[in-house]
């Protein structure tokens, strides 16, 4: 039998309102539906009965005694580990600072000092490179890449596939500017990694020096559609430039 | 200055990464034993997929970033548990790039339009058989009814950790259902 995309809807509709998802137009809207056509009214019963059947039968078992245990352990261990002071533990009191001698949101210092922006980001660029992975979610497709920053952050960024012009994408990860989480794409040119930020809404100002050199790492910025981008590599500052280029101009978009 | 102080705000609640990982990790160590559970078959993987991803949590608890944490750490006990998979079952696992596959190249299981409702049918499965039926749903599929039907996660929760849009969570949750009454069926 061959269903229409309407009947397929209505189907996920019916799901999603058993399941409390739906807004009240929509919701009102599939329960008139549901009285039209019996159909989809017996779609409804067999998936109710279902729930039951799972609710009643397979009763949720919590984890095994002695494996939270095992995992304060391992964690514990994992911490004992580590030598000397972390840079955590350095981090929190400077961060301390920090907040104290700042007492607006990061948008109002972000927008009047462009540059310590920058100085986070390469930052931040630095701390992964030292880190065992550059990137929270690894992979070099953007498929993968782009909804894995859904949740974490405000709005998923625009993400490109650079491959065949020898930009590979290695992977993501949520960077915090300020107090804000914000993406950070990592791709690759030869052994060398570039970072790059979206930073929302902080469009109004720009870097004086473009590209810039911050200890050794060239910065770039630009803004595309409201979206300050910031790059971040030990490429030169060409290459840069060439990145930032293809990454402005590429289709291939999610 | 400015050379730690960025990601150091996680730390701005006061709390090391110790304390951080009793509040956003040990509360749903539950849950991800359950999901590893699903997704490996059996106890003992379970555990063990169960203890790497929470090392990875620990180690990334400075990345998270809010929102749900049970959703954050669920995601995590996913990937752990298909990367476990591929390494140690490499001809059982349905690879990232295959689910989209899966979903178009296999057959719906006809819906019966018109039928009573076979609701005593279902009814009489018990619970070993429904467990197996379950078991038998191919990954994305799976993982998604397990994350809404037992865990009762909302549907942006399960988008979050199973890392797909909110679009396709609804789709293969009503095609597991689907698959499912239908494999009930045919046992019944």
């Amino acid at each position: 039998m061959n269903r229409s995309n309407s009947d397929d809807r209505s189907v996920l509709l019916v799901n999603a309102y058993l399941d409390g998802e739906l807004d009240p137009a929509n919701a009102l809207g599939i329960a008139q539906q549901m009285a039209e056509e019996p159909a989809l009214a017996a779609e409804a019963e067999r998936i109710k009965a279902l729930q039951q059947l799972i609710h009643e039968r397979l009763p949720r078992q919590g984890a095994p005694g002695g494996l939270r245990g095992r995992i304060e352990e391992a964690v514990g261990g994992s911490r004992r580990r580590r030598a000397g002071p972390s840079w955590r533990a350095l981090a929190a009191s400077i961060a301390v600072t920090a907040m104290v001698t700042s007492s607006s949101t990061w948008l109002v210092v972000g927008s009047r000092q462009p540059t310590m922006i920058a100085d986070t980001l390469v930052s931040d660029h630095i701390r992964s490179l030292m880190a065992p992975e550059p990137v929270d979610v690894v992979s070099s497709d953007r498929h993968t890449v782009k909804p894995w920053f859904n949740g974490r952050i405000a709005n998923s960024p625009r993400v490109v596939d650079l491959a065949k012009e020898d930009f590979p994408l290695v992977g993501g990860r949520v960077d915090v500017v300020g107090r804000t989480p914000v993406s950070t794409l990592v791709y690759r040119r030869a052994k060398h990694l570039i970072s790059l930020t979206a930073v929302p809404a902080e469009s109004r100002f720009a870097l004086d020096r473009n590209p810039r050199n911050i200890d050794g790492y060239n910065v770039l910025q630009w803004i595309d559609h409201g979206v300050s981008y910031w790059a971040i590599s030990d490429i030169a500052p060409k290459e840069l430039e060439e990145f930032a280029q293809l990454f402005r101009t590429s289709q291939t978009e999610l | 200055m400015q050379l730690f102080a960025s990601r150091a705000h996680g730390s701005m609640d006061g709390l090391d990464d110790n304390a951080r990982f009793r509040r956003i990790v040990m509360p749903h160590i539950d849950e991800a034993y359950r999901l590893a559970h699903w997704l490996t078959g059996n106890r003992a993987d379970a555990e063990d997929v169960v203890q790497d991803a929470s090392l990875r949590a620990f180690r990334a608890i400075q990345a998270f970033a809010g929102g749900s944490a049970r959703a954050w750490l669920l995601s995590i006990v996913r990937n752990t548990a298909y990367t476990w998979l591929r390494k140690n079952r490499s001809n059982t696992v349905v690879t990232v790039e295959d689910l989209e596959a899966v979903e178009v190249a296999q057959a719906e299981p006809s819906d019966s339009h018109g039928e009573t409702p076979e609701t005593a049918l279902i009814a009489k499965l018990d619970a070993e058989q429904l467990s197996a039926a379950i078991a038998a749903l191919p990954a994305p599929f799976r993982e998604t009814l397990v994350l809404r039907d037992i865990e009762g996660l909302d549907y942006r929760e399960i988008a979050e950790a199973t890392e797909v849009p909110i679009g396709t969570v609804m789709s293969r949750l009503a095609r597991a259902r689907r698959r499912l009454i239908a494999t009930i069926r045919k046992n019944g």
